[in-house]
C-alpha cells in the first residue's frame, strides 16, 4: 500500500550533530514532556525532573503514502 | 393496433406479497405479433418527459419518464463511476505525531471531497501512474497535479496549563489547534494553476470535516498531491454521494376501503400517500354502488404514490390484501443525485449525458472502422 522512501541524507534525522562520539540524540521525558538531548554514555535521566523513562522522537524522514 | 390502456398495463410491474411479476420490458421488435416496437426517434421525442421534483444545489430529484432501464442505469453508473473530480492521491508525511496513524490519516485525506474551478478541472490532464507497460508514468506537472499542504501544531493556550491544573477539561479552553479541520489544508497553486484556479481555488467542499485531533506538542506536516480521477478507479473520485433511481410506485384500490379499514389502510403507507375522503350523499345512495349505505363514512383514496416506499405492509392484512393492487411503472425513473460539492446536482446529470454521448460516438467510429 505504502511506498517506503529511503532517506535522502545518511544522517539520522534525530541526531543534532553527526561527528562520531559527540553526537547527541533528542528524547522526550515521559513525565514532564521536556526535550532531553543525550550523548553516548550519559545516564538515561531527564535533566529537569529526574524521570528515568525517556521516549525517542519520531523520525523526520519523509514517508510517502497513497491515499487509498 | 393496441389501445393505450393495454400499453399502460404492460408498463406496470406487479408487486405481490412475496413475488414481483412482469419485470422485463416487452417493447421491442418481434415480441408482440403484428406490432412494431422498433426504436424510433420521433416516438421517443414525443413520449419522453423530464420532471423536476426538487433541485437544490447539491441534492436534486427528478423523473425521467419513457426511457428504457438500460439507459437510465447507464446514466446512474456514469454518474457514480465516470464523472471526474479531484482527490488527494499521493501524500508525503513529513511529520505526524498525532494519535492517528500515518496510513489511516492518509486514507482519510483521500476521502475528503475537494472542489475547484470547473473550467480548471476540465483543463486538468489525467495523471498516469507507472505500470508494467509504462514504468515511468506521467511526470508531475502543473496540469496534472494540485499541491496541497497541511501544517498544523497544537499548543497550550496562554494560561491553559494553569487552567488544566485547576480542573478545566474543555479542550477549547486549554489548547490551540487541537482539532484539525479540512479547511486547514492549504492549496499551493503552481504554474498555470495560478490563473486557471484564481477565482475558484481547489479547497475542501466541506470545510468543517474533522481530520484529526491533537494535543499540545503534537503536529502534522504533510504535502499532498491531488489528481483528477474517476470513481471507477477509486470511490474517492466519485462526484456523487449517491446517485440512484427507483420506479414510480402505483397503488390501485380495486374495491372500496371504508371506515376503520380505510384508516388502517392509510397507516400501512407513509404519510401523505393515502388520504381519507368522506363518502358523498350521491355515492351513498346510488343503486348498486359499493358505497351504498355508507354515506358520511370515510373512504381511502390514493393521494401521492411518489412518497410510497412500497413496504407492502397493506398486503399483510387479510381485510385489505384483496382490495388493493400494488405495482411500479417500469419506465418512470425517479432519480436522486446528491453531489459531493464539485458539481451542482443538475449539472452532474448533464455531464453524465455528455459522457454517454461521447461513448456512443466512440462506438460508432469503431463500428465504422470495422466495416471499412
Amino acid at each position: 500500500m505504502s511506498g517506503y522512501v529511503p532517506p535522502t541524507s545518511t544522517a539520522a534525522a534525530t541526531t543534532t550533530t553527526s561527528t562520531g562520539e559527540g553526537r547527541s540524540v533528542d528524547y522526550t521525558c515521559g513525565d514532564c514532556n521536556a526535550a532531553v538531548s543525550l550523548k553516548r554514555g550519559e545516564p538515561i535521566r531527564c535533566r529537569s525532573c529526574g524521570h528515568r523513562v525517556l521516549y525517542k522522537q519520531r523520525t523526520n524522514r519523509m514517508v510517502q503514502f497513497e491515499a487509498r | 393496433m393496441v389501445g393505450q390502456a393495454e400499453l399502460d398495463r404492460r408498463k406496470i410491474v406487479g408487486i405481490n406479497a412475496e413475488t414481483v411479476t412482469n419485470v422485463t420490458s416487452t417493447d421491442f421488435p418481434g415480441q408482440w405479433p403484428g406490432e412494431d416496437h422498433s426504436w424510433d426517434l420521433d416516438f421517443f421525442k414525443r413520449t419522453f418527459n423530464v420532471k423536476f421534483h426538487s433541485n437544490d444545489q447539491f441534492d436534486s430529484s427528478f423523473s425521467l419518464i419513457g426511457l428504457d432501464a438500460s439507459v437510465a442505469n447507464a446514466f446512474r453508473r456514469i454518474l457514480i463511476a465516470e464523472v471526474p473530480t479531484v482527490a488527494i492521491e499521493d501524500i508525503f508525511v513529513i511529520h505526524n505525531t498525532s494519535i492517528i496513524q500515518d496510513e489511516v490519516l492518509c486514507h482519510r485525506m483521500g476521502l475528503i471531497p475537494f472542489r475547484g474551478s470547473r473550467e480548471g478541472l476540465r483543463w486538468m490532464h489525467w495523471f498516469q501512474k507507472g505500470n508494467d507497460e509504462d514504468p515511468e508514468g506521467s511526470t508531475h506537472n502543473d496540469y496534472n497535479v494540485c499541491i496541497l499542504n497541511l501544517q498544523i501544531e497544537c499548543a497550550w493556550q496562554a494560561g491553559g496549563q494553569m487552567r488544566a491544573v485547576n480542573g478545566e477539561t474543555d479542550p477549547n479552553k486549554l489548547y490551540n489547534n487541537h482539532n484539525v479541520y479540512a479547511r486547514d489544508i492549504i492549496y499551493e497553486p503552481t504554474g498555470q494553476q495560478i490563473t486557471r484556479f484564481a477565482d475558484d481555488p481547489v479547497r475542501a467542499a466541506n470545510p468543517d470535516i474533522l481530520i484529526a485531533k491533537l494535543r499540545p506538542g503534537q503536529k502534522i506536516n504533510m504535502r499532498m498531491y491531488a489528481m483528477k480521477g474517476i470513481g471507477a478507479d477509486h470511490a474517492k473520485f466519485s462526484p456523487v454521494a449517491t446517485a440512484s433511481y427507483r420506479l414510480l410506485p402505483t397503488i390501485d384500490i380495486l374495491k372500496p376501503i371504508i371506515g376503520p379499514d380505510a384508516e388502517k389502510f392509510a397507516r400501512c403507507f407513509p404519510k401523505g400517500v393515502i388520504g381519507l375522503e368522506p363518502i358523498t350523499r350521491e355515492e351513498g345512495q346510488r343503486e348498486g354502488s359499493e358505497y351504498k349505505g355508507h354515506e358520511g363514512e370515510m373512504k381511502a383514496v390514493v393521494e401521492d404514490t411518489m412518497r410510497d416506499t412500497v413496504s407492502r405492509e397493506c398486503l399483510r392484512h387479510a381485510e385489505l390484501k384483496d382490495k388493493v393492487k400494488l405495482g411500479r411503472v417500469r419506465d418512470h425513473f425517479i432519480f436522486k443525485v446528491e453531489s459531493t460539492g464539485q458539481w451542482e446536482s443538475d449539472e452532474l446529470f448533464l455531464e453524465s449525458v455528455k459522457l454517454l454521448k461521447i461513448k456512443a460516438q466512440r462506438m460508432k467510429r469503431a463500428l465504422a472502422a470495422l466495416m471499412r
